[in-house]
Protein backbone atom coordinates (compact mmCIF):
# COMPACT_ATOMS: atom_id res chain seq x y z
CA UNK A 1 0.00 0.00 0.00
CA UNK A 2 1.36 3.84 -1.22
CA UNK A 3 1.76 5.95 1.68
CA UNK A 4 3.06 9.48 1.11
CA UNK A 5 3.07 12.56 2.74
CA UNK A 6 4.31 16.31 1.71
CA UNK A 7 5.82 18.76 2.79
CA UNK A 8 6.11 22.46 1.09
CA UNK A 9 9.03 24.74 0.86
CA UNK A 10 7.51 27.28 3.22
CA UNK A 11 6.11 24.90 5.74
CA UNK A 12 9.46 23.71 6.90
CA UNK A 13 11.14 24.55 10.19
CA UNK A 14 13.18 28.05 9.66
CA UNK A 15 16.26 29.34 12.20
CA UNK A 16 18.27 32.61 11.66
CA UNK A 17 21.27 32.02 14.39
CA UNK A 18 23.40 34.52 14.73
CA UNK A 19 26.96 34.69 15.74
CA UNK A 20 26.12 36.54 19.16
CA UNK A 21 25.54 36.49 22.58
CA UNK A 22 25.90 32.56 24.19
CA UNK A 23 25.41 31.08 20.36
CA UNK A 24 28.78 32.73 19.09
CA UNK A 25 30.48 29.78 20.97
CA UNK A 26 28.66 27.32 18.54
CA UNK A 27 28.02 29.51 15.41
CA UNK A 28 31.20 30.84 13.72
CA UNK A 29 31.93 34.09 12.03
CA UNK A 30 31.32 36.79 15.15
CA UNK A 31 29.95 39.36 14.92
CA UNK A 32 28.64 39.09 11.59
CA UNK A 33 27.84 35.53 10.85
CA UNK A 34 24.35 33.58 10.29
CA UNK A 35 23.14 30.73 9.68
CA UNK A 36 20.20 30.30 7.97
CA UNK A 37 18.39 26.58 8.47
CA UNK A 38 15.40 25.18 6.66
CA UNK A 39 14.47 21.96 8.33
CA UNK A 40 12.31 19.10 7.31
CA UNK A 41 12.79 17.00 10.04
CA UNK A 42 14.51 18.00 13.10
CA UNK A 43 13.56 17.85 16.54
CA UNK A 44 12.72 21.51 17.42
CA UNK A 45 9.23 21.93 18.30
CA UNK A 46 8.58 23.85 15.45
CA UNK A 47 6.05 22.38 13.76
CA UNK A 48 3.90 19.28 14.25
CA UNK A 49 5.19 17.42 12.13
CA UNK A 50 7.87 14.75 11.49
CA UNK A 51 10.25 14.14 14.09
CA UNK A 52 12.52 11.83 11.23
CA UNK A 53 11.75 9.59 8.01
CA UNK A 54 13.34 6.17 8.30
CA UNK A 55 16.75 6.20 9.85
CA UNK A 56 16.50 10.57 8.85
CA UNK A 57 16.47 12.01 11.73
CA UNK A 58 18.07 15.61 10.33
CA UNK A 59 17.32 17.61 6.46
CA UNK A 60 18.99 20.37 6.84
CA UNK A 61 18.79 23.29 4.05
CA UNK A 62 21.71 25.79 5.00
CA UNK A 63 23.28 28.99 4.52
CA UNK A 64 26.33 30.18 5.96
CA UNK A 65 26.64 33.89 5.85
CA UNK A 66 29.73 36.03 6.06
CA UNK A 67 33.30 35.55 5.75
CA UNK A 68 34.31 33.10 8.69
CA UNK A 69 30.13 31.51 9.38
CA UNK A 70 29.63 27.95 10.34
CA UNK A 71 29.49 25.76 13.32
CA UNK A 72 32.62 25.52 15.53
CA UNK A 73 34.69 22.57 16.56
CA UNK A 74 31.58 20.31 18.89
CA UNK A 75 31.45 17.24 19.57
CA UNK A 76 29.18 14.23 17.96
CA UNK A 77 28.50 9.94 18.57
CA UNK A 78 27.09 7.72 16.07
CA UNK A 79 25.14 9.90 13.86
CA UNK A 80 26.33 9.20 10.39
CA UNK A 81 26.25 12.83 8.80
CA UNK A 82 26.04 13.79 5.71
CA UNK A 83 26.76 17.24 3.42
CA UNK A 84 26.35 18.24 -0.34
CA UNK A 85 27.94 21.34 -1.07
CA UNK A 86 25.64 23.28 -3.45
CA UNK A 87 27.22 26.65 -3.51
CA UNK A 88 30.27 28.50 -1.94
CA UNK A 89 33.06 26.87 -0.35
CA UNK A 90 32.61 24.53 2.65
CA UNK A 91 35.89 23.71 4.67
CA UNK A 92 35.70 20.79 6.87
CA UNK A 93 37.54 20.16 10.11
CA UNK A 94 36.86 16.44 11.75
CA UNK A 95 38.61 14.52 14.55
CA UNK A 96 38.06 10.98 12.39
CA UNK A 97 41.20 8.65 12.33
CA UNK A 98 44.08 11.19 12.23
CA UNK A 99 41.76 14.01 11.14
CA UNK A 100 41.05 15.63 8.33
CA UNK A 101 40.76 19.11 6.80
CA UNK A 102 39.17 18.99 3.86
CA UNK A 103 37.92 21.35 1.35
CA UNK A 104 34.85 21.07 -0.66
CA UNK A 105 32.78 22.97 -3.61
CA UNK A 106 29.60 22.79 -5.86
CA UNK A 107 29.04 18.80 -6.35
CA UNK A 108 31.57 17.74 -3.65
CA UNK A 109 30.16 15.77 -0.70
CA UNK A 110 30.93 13.79 2.16
CA UNK A 111 29.96 11.18 4.80
CA UNK A 112 31.30 11.86 8.77
CA UNK A 113 30.10 8.80 10.91
CA UNK A 114 30.98 9.77 14.02
CA UNK A 115 30.52 6.11 16.01
CA UNK A 116 32.59 6.35 19.06
CA UNK A 117 33.42 10.05 19.16
CA UNK A 118 34.31 12.48 16.48
CA UNK A 119 34.39 15.73 16.48
CA UNK A 120 33.76 18.36 13.66
CA UNK A 121 34.08 22.14 12.27
CA UNK A 122 31.83 23.36 9.63
CA UNK A 123 33.32 27.01 7.65
CA UNK A 124 32.61 29.22 4.98
CA UNK A 125 35.72 31.09 5.16
CA UNK A 126 35.48 33.37 2.05
CA UNK A 127 32.93 36.02 1.20
CA UNK A 128 30.63 34.07 -0.78
CA UNK A 129 28.08 32.13 0.70
CA UNK A 130 28.16 28.43 1.53
CA UNK A 131 25.12 26.65 0.66
CA UNK A 132 24.62 23.12 1.30
CA UNK A 133 22.01 20.28 2.43
CA UNK A 134 22.97 18.34 5.54
CA UNK A 135 21.44 14.82 6.30
CA UNK A 136 21.78 13.25 9.50
CA UNK A 137 21.26 9.25 9.87
CA UNK A 138 20.79 6.95 12.92
CA UNK A 139 23.50 4.25 12.24
CA UNK A 140 23.15 0.36 12.63
CA UNK A 141 25.54 -0.03 15.49
CA UNK A 142 26.35 2.46 18.17
CA UNK A 143 30.01 2.57 19.02
CA UNK A 144 31.42 1.91 15.13
CA UNK A 145 34.56 3.41 14.20
CA UNK A 146 34.69 7.00 12.89
CA UNK A 147 35.34 7.12 9.49
CA UNK A 148 35.17 10.19 7.06
CA UNK A 149 34.32 9.68 3.16
CA UNK A 150 34.15 12.30 0.02
CA UNK A 151 33.84 12.46 -3.43
CA UNK A 152 32.48 14.67 -6.36
CA UNK A 153 29.19 14.58 -7.98
CA UNK A 154 30.11 16.23 -11.88
CA UNK A 155 26.86 17.32 -12.84
CA UNK A 156 28.12 17.68 -16.14
CA UNK A 157 28.99 14.19 -17.25
CA UNK A 158 26.07 13.23 -14.84
CA UNK A 159 23.14 14.58 -16.65
CA UNK A 160 19.82 13.28 -17.17
CA UNK A 161 20.33 10.23 -14.94
CA UNK A 162 19.73 8.50 -11.30
CA UNK A 163 23.03 9.28 -10.10
CA UNK A 164 23.51 7.07 -6.51
CA UNK A 165 26.14 9.32 -4.44
CA UNK A 166 25.78 7.40 -0.85
CA UNK A 167 24.92 3.37 -0.69
CA UNK A 168 26.13 0.55 -1.55
CA UNK A 169 26.51 0.73 -5.76
CA UNK A 170 29.91 0.94 -7.41
CA UNK A 171 31.71 4.43 -6.76
CA UNK A 172 29.02 5.49 -4.14
CA UNK A 173 30.22 6.40 -1.06
CA UNK A 174 29.69 3.79 1.98
CA UNK A 175 27.32 4.82 5.15
CA UNK A 176 27.24 2.05 7.91
CA UNK A 177 23.15 2.27 7.33
CA UNK A 178 20.51 0.60 5.03
CA UNK A 179 19.95 4.17 3.26
CA UNK A 180 21.07 5.24 -0.32
CA UNK A 181 21.08 8.84 -1.60
CA UNK A 182 20.88 9.61 -5.18
CA UNK A 183 21.02 12.93 -7.06
CA UNK A 184 18.83 13.91 -10.17
CA UNK A 185 19.84 16.53 -12.74
CA UNK A 186 17.79 16.40 -15.65
CA UNK A 187 16.00 18.65 -18.59
CA UNK A 188 12.16 19.02 -18.44
CA UNK A 189 10.09 16.46 -19.71
CA UNK A 190 12.27 13.29 -18.57
CA UNK A 191 10.54 10.29 -17.19
CA UNK A 192 12.71 8.34 -14.31
CA UNK A 193 11.89 4.92 -12.43
CA UNK A 194 13.23 5.43 -8.97
CA UNK A 195 13.48 1.27 -7.63
CA UNK A 196 14.23 1.18 -3.94
CA UNK A 197 15.62 -1.58 -2.57
CA UNK A 198 12.59 -3.11 -1.54
CA UNK A 199 9.21 -1.90 -0.44
CA UNK A 200 10.00 -1.76 2.74
CA UNK A 201 11.66 1.15 2.14
CA UNK A 202 11.01 4.36 1.71
CA UNK A 203 12.42 7.44 -0.43
CA UNK A 204 12.26 11.13 0.55
CA UNK A 205 12.73 13.18 -2.47
CA UNK A 206 13.62 16.91 -2.06
CA UNK A 207 13.94 19.09 -5.39
CA UNK A 208 16.89 21.47 -5.05
CA UNK A 209 15.80 23.14 -7.74
CA UNK A 210 13.07 22.63 -10.73
CA UNK A 211 9.43 21.25 -10.53
CA UNK A 212 9.41 17.41 -10.31
CA UNK A 213 6.85 14.70 -10.52
CA UNK A 214 6.95 11.78 -8.33
CA UNK A 215 3.78 9.49 -8.36
CA UNK A 216 0.96 11.69 -8.41
CA UNK A 217 2.72 14.24 -6.57
CA UNK A 218 3.88 17.69 -8.17
CA UNK A 219 6.64 19.06 -5.96
CA UNK A 220 8.64 22.89 -7.00
CA UNK A 221 11.71 24.07 -5.90
CA UNK A 222 12.30 22.83 -1.98
CA UNK A 223 8.99 21.04 -1.77
CA UNK A 224 9.93 17.37 -0.98
CA UNK A 225 7.89 14.08 -0.53
CA UNK A 226 8.00 10.92 1.56
CA UNK A 227 6.86 8.18 -0.23
CA UNK A 228 6.73 4.23 1.09
CA UNK A 229 5.08 0.94 0.71
CA UNK A 230 5.89 0.66 -3.03
CA UNK A 231 8.57 -1.09 -5.40
CA UNK A 232 8.71 1.66 -8.05
CA UNK A 233 8.35 5.46 -7.99
CA UNK A 234 7.32 7.15 -11.65
CA UNK A 235 9.61 10.41 -11.80
CA UNK A 236 8.69 13.50 -14.41
CA UNK A 237 10.62 16.22 -14.35
CA UNK A 238 8.82 19.60 -15.24
CA UNK A 239 11.41 21.68 -15.85
CA UNK A 240 15.08 22.46 -17.24
CA UNK A 241 17.76 21.69 -14.90
CA UNK A 242 15.67 20.27 -12.68
CA UNK A 243 17.86 18.99 -9.56
CA UNK A 244 16.40 16.33 -7.05
CA UNK A 245 17.69 14.79 -3.92
CA UNK A 246 16.41 10.77 -3.47
CA UNK A 247 16.57 9.15 0.09
CA UNK A 248 15.82 6.03 0.56
CA UNK A 249 15.65 4.29 3.79
CA UNK A 250 14.74 1.64 5.64
CA UNK A 251 11.50 1.78 7.45
CA UNK A 252 9.99 0.91 11.02
CA UNK A 253 7.90 -1.83 10.70
CA UNK A 254 4.64 -0.25 12.07
CA UNK A 255 4.38 3.25 10.37
CA UNK A 256 6.49 6.33 8.32
CA UNK A 257 7.34 7.93 10.58
CA UNK A 258 10.31 8.35 13.15
CA UNK A 259 8.97 6.05 16.43
CA UNK A 260 8.26 8.96 19.39
CA UNK B 1 16.01 -5.35 40.08
CA UNK B 2 13.71 -4.62 37.39
CA UNK B 3 13.71 -7.62 34.70
CA UNK B 4 12.90 -4.89 32.23
CA UNK B 5 15.61 -5.39 29.76
CA UNK B 6 18.02 -2.05 29.80
CA UNK B 7 17.61 0.41 27.52
CA UNK B 8 19.63 2.72 24.87
CA UNK B 9 18.44 6.20 24.23
CA UNK B 10 20.25 8.06 21.50
CA UNK B 11 21.34 12.37 22.07
CA UNK B 12 19.06 13.74 19.11
CA UNK B 13 21.67 16.97 19.77
CA UNK B 14 24.56 15.70 18.99
CA UNK B 15 24.42 11.59 18.97
CA UNK B 16 25.51 10.80 22.52
CA UNK B 17 24.35 7.47 23.22
CA UNK B 18 22.76 6.32 27.23
CA UNK B 19 22.81 2.94 27.86
CA UNK B 20 20.76 1.68 31.28
CA UNK B 21 23.29 -0.76 31.81
CA UNK B 22 26.54 1.06 31.25
CA UNK B 23 25.06 4.40 33.19
CA UNK B 24 27.23 7.33 33.37
CA UNK B 25 29.36 6.99 36.18
CA UNK B 26 32.13 9.79 35.07
CA UNK B 27 28.97 12.20 35.15
CA UNK B 28 27.51 10.16 38.48
CA UNK B 29 24.88 8.13 37.58
CA UNK B 30 25.85 4.44 38.42
CA UNK B 31 25.30 1.48 36.07
CA UNK B 32 21.98 0.57 36.22
CA UNK B 33 20.22 3.24 36.26
CA UNK B 34 16.77 3.58 34.39
CA UNK B 35 16.18 6.32 32.13
CA UNK B 36 13.14 7.13 34.16
CA UNK B 37 14.88 7.88 37.21
CA UNK B 38 17.07 10.33 35.51
CA UNK B 39 15.63 13.87 36.76
CA UNK B 40 13.81 15.53 33.99
CA UNK B 41 16.17 18.33 34.08
CA UNK B 42 18.80 16.54 33.10
CA UNK B 43 20.62 17.25 29.54
CA UNK B 44 22.87 16.14 27.13
CA UNK B 45 26.57 16.46 28.92
CA UNK B 46 28.06 17.02 25.43
CA UNK B 47 25.55 19.28 24.05
CA UNK B 48 23.13 20.14 26.98
CA UNK B 49 20.19 19.22 24.99
CA UNK B 50 17.20 18.56 27.36
CA UNK B 51 16.23 14.62 27.97
CA UNK B 52 12.85 14.59 26.52
CA UNK B 53 14.58 15.30 22.99
CA UNK B 54 16.49 11.68 23.58
CA UNK B 55 14.92 8.83 21.19
CA UNK B 56 14.98 5.20 22.23
CA UNK B 57 16.76 3.11 20.09
CA UNK B 58 17.08 -0.49 19.40
CA UNK B 59 20.78 -0.95 18.85
CA UNK B 60 23.77 -3.35 19.45
CA UNK B 61 27.15 -1.78 19.92
CA UNK B 62 30.21 -2.50 16.69
CA UNK B 63 33.23 -5.04 18.42
CA UNK B 64 34.53 -2.72 21.36
CA UNK B 65 31.78 -0.03 21.45
CA UNK B 66 30.58 -1.13 25.06
CA UNK B 67 33.83 -0.69 26.56
CA UNK B 68 34.13 2.45 24.88
CA UNK B 69 30.72 3.78 25.53
CA UNK B 70 31.87 3.62 29.44
CA UNK B 71 34.87 6.43 28.97
CA UNK B 72 32.23 8.39 27.17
Amino acid sequence: MQNAFVLRAAERGHDLIKSDGSRSSYVAGHPDGFIIRESSFNFHDYQSGRPGFGKIRVFGDEVFAGAGCGYNMHPHHNFAICAFVLQGELTHINTAGEGTVDTLRQGDYYVFSAGSGGKHSELSITRADMHAIYIWFLPSQLYLPPSYHRNHFDFRKRRNALVQLVGDEDGALPIPQDVRVSRLISDSGKPYVYRPRSSAHGTYAFVLEGALKAGDITLGRRDSAGIWGVEEILLETEADATDVLLVETIMPETSGAAAH
Amino acid sequence: MSEDPFLRLMCLGCGFSYDEALGLPEHGIAPGTRWKDIPEDWVCPDCGTPKHLFEMVVLGYAEGGAAAAVRA
